[in-house]
């Protein structure tokens, strides 16, 4: 059999030439053979060349003839949906694009690829100074998602939730996705590692994005307030030993600390919606800290270590 | 030799040819070299293409030919232009693009600002919504000038282990952010080896003079830059709420989920104090397996912990 790199190609090659639609029977006859002659197993070997070719990037067109060929199908390759637009970068902006993935995301098969199609090439070693970013499979739907405004759905703490995705967003070595979530009718955040599905894009609507000066500020600062486990943000008050005050202080900002003790140790106060993550922050410290309020929550925290004690 | 897939082939050669076209004649090994494919594999799938066409351009459609180990490319007809870039490309290149704008250094207008701007506008996408934050501590900058420079320096560090911050020199090699923490590569002149220091536990630093030891042939792995340091190891049973530990640290190994969605996971242990705060902050959502001696680490801390609220 002939290799089928050979096939593809010259598919690909007629398909891209033909200036109107061809059946799949003139198809077969140009290519001289390679089809099987047989309807069935011919349009099997077909479909599955259409895939291949799919699967790299190419996708064959198709329409339904009427007239005297009524409900024929007719193939054809439109250059201008699979070529790469020209983009005009330079060549030092190419070793631009290289040098960061380097220092991002060092021997990603995906960005060396990327780099060849832009007429560069992959490797390199970062400068001084590198940032790791974290790779998850869903982040390429989500981005085209936010880039084209198509809302999306995915199972996110065992339920389904429909959003329309504003933005990605990377903060402190995680991908948030921010937007309207449809199902809680308000702006929610997501971590995109804690998405329990595939995303699924509806690519039949597109949402308007709201004005917002920036999405930056959409996502707190304070990862005690990150997660919908609560409405509206409590207080808490926590006593920090001295040997951890600069730490904590550096971490949190001077205008948090609420009092000086003359032993050096301060008492902080933060807000928070997610009890887990205050509890888990506090207990960091060990018995460097100390929860004094709401009281509820310091109770809760000492059932919390009564019960492994 | 197993044979590549054909979609593979195919998509390797679409990338080649434009870049061929471009060139007109290349050395076999160049080519291949550059494209990370072997010389037989690349010269036998630019002979196939050769030989593809179509009446009446039939061995015309592409017109390459090897010689001596030079490739010559013709007249070029069809596949001149690259590929677009597949969604997963261009999230690759912009997210890259974007973090590495967020370093200290970066020039906003500079030629990366230039070539991320190029490629979004050739997407044709409205690409605001993508973006990285990354704040830099004012000491990654001290620290990163430290490399430039090859200069050794004196920092007030906060170790895990011990109660006051202590003053040790180190001669740094690469600063780098992991999963939200900001870490420095260093040759330590204390203990003559190469550490990894967390750098918000640097409270304070200065230069001393110049570095001594040269950078290291390889720089540490991403996320894993202690995974084969003789750390001691600890194996954990962690329940579904701790899920976020083993997506948190490096780990060794991680089982497959019980029914019950608890996994058994192999993980470094850089001191006990770490590791008890590790089991306080899971609760009844752990328990250790092994070794033996650290079974009662979450007991005692759990003990220390509740002195501290008896006295409140």
């Amino acid at each position: 059999m002939a290799d089928r790199v050979e096939r593809l190609t010259n598919l690909l090659a007629l398909l891209l030439e033909t200036r109107r639609p061809l059946t799949l029977h003139e198809i077969a006859s140009e290519l001289g053979g390679q089809y099987p002659d047989a309807g069935q197993a011919r349009r099997a070997a077909f479909e599955r060349d259409k895939a291949s070719l799919r699967e790299i990037g190419i996708d064959i067109s198709s329409e339904t003839f009427g007239g005297d060929r009524a409900g024929e199908m007719g193939y054809w390759i439109d250059r201008s949906e699979f070529e790469l637009p020209n983009l005009d970068l330079t060549d030092d902006e190419v070793r631009a694009l290289q040098l960061a993935l380097a220092a991002t995301r060092p021997d990603s098969a995906i960005g060396e690829e990327a780099l060849w199609k832009l007429g560069g090439v992959g490797g390199g070693v970062g400068g001084p100074i590198r940032m790791h970013l974290p790779e998850l499979p869903a982040l390429p739907v989500l981005r085209s998602a936010v880039a084209n405004r198509h809302p999306v759905s995915f199972t996110y703490a065992g339920a389904t939730r429909h959003v329309d995705p504003w933005g990605l967003l990377l903060r402190d070595g995680f991908w948030y996705v921010i937007g309207f979530d449809h199902d809680r009718s308000d702006r929610r955040t997501f971590r995109v590692d804690r998405c329990e599905s595939e995303i699924s894009i509806d690519a039949s609507v597109e949402f308007e994005r709201p004005d917002e000066t920036s999405l930056e500020g959409a996502l707190p600062a304070n990862p005690l307030l990150l997660g919908d486990e609560v409405e509206g943000a409590q207080t808490a008050l926590i006593h920090i030993a001295s040997r951890r005050a600069w730490l904590v202080e550096r971490e949190v900002g001077a205008d948090r600390v609420q009092d000086r003790r003359h032993d050096g140790s301060i008492i902080i106060s933060i807000p928070f919606t997610n009890e887990d993550a205050l509890r888990s922050w506090v207990l960091g410290f060990l018995d460097d800290a100390e929860l004094l309020e709401p009281r509820e929550v310091r109770e809760r925290l000492v059932n919390w270590l009564e019960s492994v004690r | 030799m197993a044979q590549r897939p054909a979609t593979e082939r195919l998509r390797r050669l679409l990338i080649i040819l434009p870049w061929l076209m471009e060139q007109g004649e290349v050395p076999v090994e160049e080519a291949a070299r550059r494209f990370s494919i072997g010389v037989d594999d690349l010269i036998r799938d630019l002979e196939l293409v050769s030989m593809c066409g179509l009446p009446p351009y039939v061995d015309e459609m592409v017109d390459v030919f090897i010689d001596e180990g030079m490739i010559f490319v013709g007249v070029p007809r069809l596949f001149t232009r690259p590929l677009r870039l597949s969604e997963v490309e261009a999230f690759e290149l912009l997210a890259a693009g974007r973090a590495a704008m967020q370093l200290p250094g970066a020039d906003p207008d500079g030629a990366l600002a230039r070539g991320l701007r190029k490629i979004a506008v050739g997407l044709g996408e409205d690409d605001t919504g993508l973006l990285v934050v990354n704040p830099t501590p004012p000491v990654v900058q001290a620290l990163t000038e430290a490399v430039e420079n090859g200069h050794r320096v004196e920092v007030r560090y906060q170790s895990s282990t011990s109660a006051e911050p202590a003053l040790r020199q180190i001669e740094p090699f690469v600063v780098f952010s992991s999963q939200g923490n900001w870490y420095v590569h260093a040759h330590d002149v204390g203990s003559g080896g190469l550490r990894t220091f967390r750098v918000d536990r640097i409270e304070s630093l200065s230069v001393v003079g110049n570095a001594e030891n040269e950078p290291p042939s390889s720089m540490p792995e991403p996320g894993r830059w202690f995974a084969d340091a003789d750390i001691e190891r600890v194996t954990l049973r962690i329940g579904p709420r701790g899920k976020w530990v083993y997506e948190r640290y490096p780990v060794d190994e991680v089982s497959v989920a019980d029914a019950g969605g608890w996994v058994t996971v192999r993980l470094a242990v850089t001191s006990q104090q770490w590791l008890a705060r590790l089991l306080l902050r899971l609760g009844d959502s752990v328990e250790v397996v092994e070794p033996s001696t650290m079974k009662s680490v979450r007991a005692e801390a759990a003990a220390q912990v509740l002195r501290r609220y008896a006295d409140g």
